[in-house]
């Protein structure tokens, strides 16, 4: 069952009429004539989907949350900020198939009376950002974007945002500053944004995946699509595979599928490279949980709590591997990634990557381990915002499952 | 509404933090970011953290408003913890120089590090466990993101001190709207600074240095000239001191906000090492009557409806200059009170005692930062070399006075000089926003109607509002006036009249929070029932005041015959007027 990679390969993504072929925008001409924006957000409620950002926040509710406000003004806007590290999903989706996310926003925008959206992509993404723009461009020629949308009286204009490739402005609130013009620091919660987002306006914040279920759903009802996948999470999700597995690289798999399957079924991971043994997998980018093997049989949904899926990334790790390596890594990263809000992340972040670094060199001091316990502890359950956690989860996994590798 | 703090239960109102409840009921929570007068609280520091029913994680105290059935804790393992590590992260990324620190022992961060610290801060490297490369690695880390910077007359940043807690970010976009700072790079090298860390370059408010919890900002520290001065024998070191010092100063040695010690300061003064003290409020007086005068002219010469600005608030003065130069033709030409007793001090009064003005050393002592840039403006200099030699802020008194070793408690009081050191309960208003409006009236009123007031108070003009606008009826003459303190509501004023909903013949402006009495160079910490408290004790002096109206100041009286000639006079416009700059980029 594909949904998001369906029509990649066989459309030219700078052109809108292979699109169109492949009954592309159909979706959207089905929302915005022949349904209300309450019937659009109903839909989308019964379909279950969730957001793909890796929260699962489910999507309907938060657009009728915006969509109950009553302020004249409201924004849209698709998170394309995507930085976790291992994490590509939304760049494959904006240069193959830049349409459907188009769609996905207008569908959405519609929804809850947004006559403005944004495509925030990281500002890495400048060949991706180039392709949407082209697409942009073609879809307005066709009437798709702009004022009275197909002879509707639907309006939705759209701009594409790029950010300057910081790790925290994919964190909504921090997005929204940046398109302000301010720093990318997150706000104070609540209020959440679909009460007062962009510009203190009603605001959506959906993930460039999310909205590019959109269009599926809207032409195949929401009943086909809940059937997908997991019945509290469903759909499929595009997952990406790196480290000792034969075949990295993405997969479209329904929600629900077991790590153990994703990483050794042949359709996707095909088991380990040979010669290599598992060690543990990390599930989710920098930010996710390491898996030991007695944990592979989890199912990636929403709902499990014990190892989320976060973005969708895995990474697999064998045994030959140091785990100083990785700690080092991800503490570099979400070090270099702090905003510097809080003091927890802030120092913590650096007096962590100031340890990484000696241990990675060998170099143990006495006090590295309770400093080590105290700054995870102090990242994990008092920063400000929840970069903070996702800078102390990997850690604590590898203090936990192997201090002796660390330590020594 | 009723909620439980550690078991017990208080009142309290919707919308209420939990930190305010905690504050009011004196439930200790340590906080760093947090400051009564920047609400509401951004949550950054991390140190305010309790535990409540509500929520599964810890909460900042500063941000999370109360609800029903809120049960919070406020010393359980989990917060000590919190505080402890969050401080100990903190204090490893501080400059921990405290020993040579200007803020040594006022420091908020060194009081939480004295009430929570621990025995040893385990994130600052140990000596001996470094090797000489970690040393010059952390030097380099240490420098690589410090920032300093005292090109200015006024203040001196140096970011080795700070902790980021950005309450002078927010004191100055928020309070001030002149947003002189932000923040540079991130992550660790996260600085509070000004953008592309130019030099400052701002209104000097000093409001910044006053909300700053450590040494990051700081007034730039002159107390070594004071100390020169007094040990040159050819020196002659006369000082005066601002209306609002009086009713502050005691809060440096430990008196609550509000106290009077003008005879304590004097005495101090005079223990230092100065020759003379006279008093500012003289000069203040003799503001008045100039001002007066130039308010009577402007409104007999027909030339309203534009409106006449005070003119004693150097920052509010820069604020014009560098922002909104269209209006300065309507700033009053009268210098500060300061400047017109530098500017006597160093002729009329020289003259009379016969000294040379150079060997006048002429300091004042204010509550305020930009005084020290106004002291240094080209137009003050009436008697050919700088009319004020150094400004002292309240602060830098008092650190001058405990490095040696004085306590003015201990002092018996002591009158000021005789000459310049005469004053009215007018003179003393000035210390407070509203109080110039409320002297010039008293005088203004006197001499247009030719009568004497009855009731001295002009109520319509007092309280704390940030904007109050009136129309005093002089007669058959209508007069109206408007205060502001704060720079944000005298920008909202100055767009006011731009757009034409407003008019005003008397505008006075002050920058701090309250005037003066809330001063950049003030004690701290301030908060809104400091500044009351300092209010209340101003207008108490003024009502036991045996005179009370500028104009009635037998020494300014004097000086006018002796010296200046009227009001307005050649001799008062030379040295007693001044002139501005459009300073627009």
């Amino acid at each position: 069952m594909k949904i998001i990679t369906r029509h990649w390969g066989k459309i030219n993504p700078l052109k809108i009429d292979s699109y169109i072929r492949q009954r592309g925008y159909e979706a959207l001409q089905k929302a915005v004539r022949e349904m209300d924006p309450k019937s659009v957000i109903d839909e989308v409620k019964k379909s279950g989907l969730r957001g793909r950002g890796g929260a699962g926040f489910p999507t309907g509710e938060k657009w009728e949350i915006a969509a109950r406000e009553k302020s004249p003004e409201k924004y849209f806007i698709c998170n394309l900020d995507e930085s976790e590290p291992g994490t590509y999903k939304d760049r494959l989706i904006a240069e193959k198939n830049p349409h459907q996310v188009i769609e996905g926003l207008l569908i959405g925008a519609y929804a809850v009376g947004a006559k403005k959206a944004y495509i925030y992509i990281n500002g890495r993404y400048a060949e991706q950002a180039e392709v949407l723009q082209i697409a942009l461009d073609q879809a307005r020629e066709k009437e798709f974007v702009g004022s009275g949308i197909l002879g509707s009286a639907a309006d939705v204009e759209i701009s594409i945002h790029q950010g300057a490739g910081a790790y925290i402005c994919g964190e909504e609130t921090a997005l929204l500053n940046s398109i302000e013009g301010k720093r990318g620091e997150p706000r104070l919660k609540p209020l959440f944004p679909p009460v007062s987002g962009l510009f203190g306006k009603p605001t959506i914040v959906n993930n460039a995946e999310t909205l590019a279920n959109l269009p599926y759903i809207i032409r195949h009802g929401a009943q086909n699509y809940a059937e997908i996948g997991s019945k509290t999470s469903p759909g499929t999700k595009l997952f990406l595979l790196h480290g000792a597995v034969k075949n990295p690289g993405f997969f479209e798999a329904p929600l629900g599928i077991g790590l153990r399957e994703l990483i050794f079924a042949k359709e996707y991971g095909g088991g380990m490279k040979s010669g290599k043994e598992f060690w543990f997998a990390q599930a989710g980018g920098a930010s996710g949980r390491l898996v030991p093997s007695g944990k592979l049989d989890q199912v990636l949904t929403y709902d499990n709590c014990e190892y989320p899926l976060g973005s969708g990334s895995v990474l697999v790790v064998d045994k030959t591997e140091d785990i100083k390596d990785y700690l080092f890594s991800w503490a570099d990263f979400f070090h270099r990634e702090s905003c510097g809000k809080c003091v927890p992340c802030r120092e913590g972040t650096y007096r962590l990557w100031e340890i990484a670094k000696r241990i990675r060199n060998g170099d143990i001091r006495e006090r590295d381990r309770e400093n080590v316990e105290d700054i995870l502890w102090t990242l994990g359950n008092t920063t400000f915002c929840p970069l903070g956690k996702f800078a102390s989860v990997a850690w604590s996994d590898a203090m936990k499952m192997f201090p002796d590798k660390i330590f020594k | 509404m009723q909620i439980k703090i550690n078991n017990q239960s208080f009142e309290c109102q919707e919308e209420e933090t939990i930190l305010a409840v905690c504050k009011r009921n004196g439930i200790r929570i340590p906080t760093l970011c947090a400051h009564p007068d920047l609400l509401p609280s951004e949550g950054v520091c991390r140190m305010c953290l309790v535990e409540t029913n509500q929520a599964k994680g810890l909460v900042s105290s500063c941000t999370q408003k109360i609800c029903e059935g809120l049960e919070v804790r406020t010393e359980t393992e989990k917060v000590n913890k919190a505080r402890k590590i969050n401080l100990e992260l903190l204090w490893a990324d501080h400059a921990g120089k405290c020993a040579f620190c200007e803020k040594n022992g006022r420091c908020e961060l060194q009081n939480l590090a004295k009430e929570y610290g621990p025995d040893e801060f385990k994130f600052v490297p140990r000596r001996k466990e470094l090797k000489p490369n970690d040393e010059l690695d952390l030097l380099k880390d240490n420098w690589s993101h410090a920032v300093f910077d005292d090109a200015n007359p006024c203040l001196a940043r140096d970011s080795q001190y700070c902790v980021e807690c950005r309450r002078c970010v927010r004191v100055c976009k928020n309070i001030q709207t002149v947003e002189a700072y932000g923040l540079n790079k991130r992550s660790s090298k996260t600085n509070v600074g000004t953008p592309y860390e130019m030099p400052l370059d701002c209104i000097f408010c000093g409001q910044c240095s006053v909300v700053c919890p450590t040494a990051a900002i700081t007034e730039k520290d002159e107390t070594h000239k004071f100390e020169e001065a007094v040990a040159d024998p050819k020196k002659m070191v006369v000082v005066q001191f601002a209306p609002s010092v009086r009713f502050a100063f005691g809060e440096e040695f430990g008196q609550p906000p509000g106290t009077f010690w003008e005879g304590k300061l004097v005495a101090s003064l005079k223990e230092l090492g100065a020759d003379k003290v006279f008093d500012t409020t003289f000069a203040a007086d003799l503001t008045i009557v100039e001002e007066a005068t130039e308010l009577l002219l402007k409104i007999k010469s027909g030339k309203a409806p534009r409106p006449m600005f005070t003119s004693c608030c150097p920052s509010w003065i820069l604020f014009i200059e560098k922002y909104f130069p269209e209006f300065i033709p309507d700033i009053s030409t009268s210098k500060s009170p300061q400047q017109m007793l530098g500017a006597l001090l160093k002729t009329y009064w020289a003259e009379k005692e016969k000294i040379h003005p150079e060997n006048i050393f002429s300091v004042s002592v204010m509550p305020c930062i930009s005084k020290k840039y106004e002291a240094q403006r080209e137009e003050m200099k009436a008697s050919g070399t700088r009319d004020v030699d150094l400004v002292l802020t309240v602060r830098e008194l008092a650190r001058l006075l405990r490095k040696k070793k004085i306590d003015p408690s201990q002092l018996k009081d002591q009158n000021f000089d005789p000459a310049l050191g005469i004053s009215t309960g007018a003179g003393i208003l000035f210390g407070q926003s509203g109080g110039v409006m409320e002297a010039a009236l008293r005088t203004a009123v006197e001499k247009i109607s030719g009568k004497e007031l009855g009731k001295l108070e002009f109520e319509v003009i007092r309280g704390d509002a940030e904007y109050r606008t009136a129309e005093i009826e002089i007669g058959s003459m209508k007069l109206k006036v408007a205060i502001v303190h704060e720079i944000r509501n005298a920008r909202k004023l100055l767009e006011d009249l731009k757009a034409g909903r407003a008019d005003y013949d008397f505008v006075e402006v002050m920058s701090c929070p309250n005037g003066c009495i809330g001063g950049g160079g003030m004690p701290q910490p301030t908060s809104p029932t400091a500044r009351k408290a300092r209010i209340q004790a101003i207008f108490t002096r003024d009502k036991n005041m045996p005179l009370r109206k500028s104009h009635e100041n037998p020494a300014v009286k004097k000086i006018y015959k002796e010296f200046l000639g009227a009001p307005g006079s050649e001799k008062a416009e030379e040295l007693l007027h001044t002139g501005y700059v459009n300073r627009k980029k």
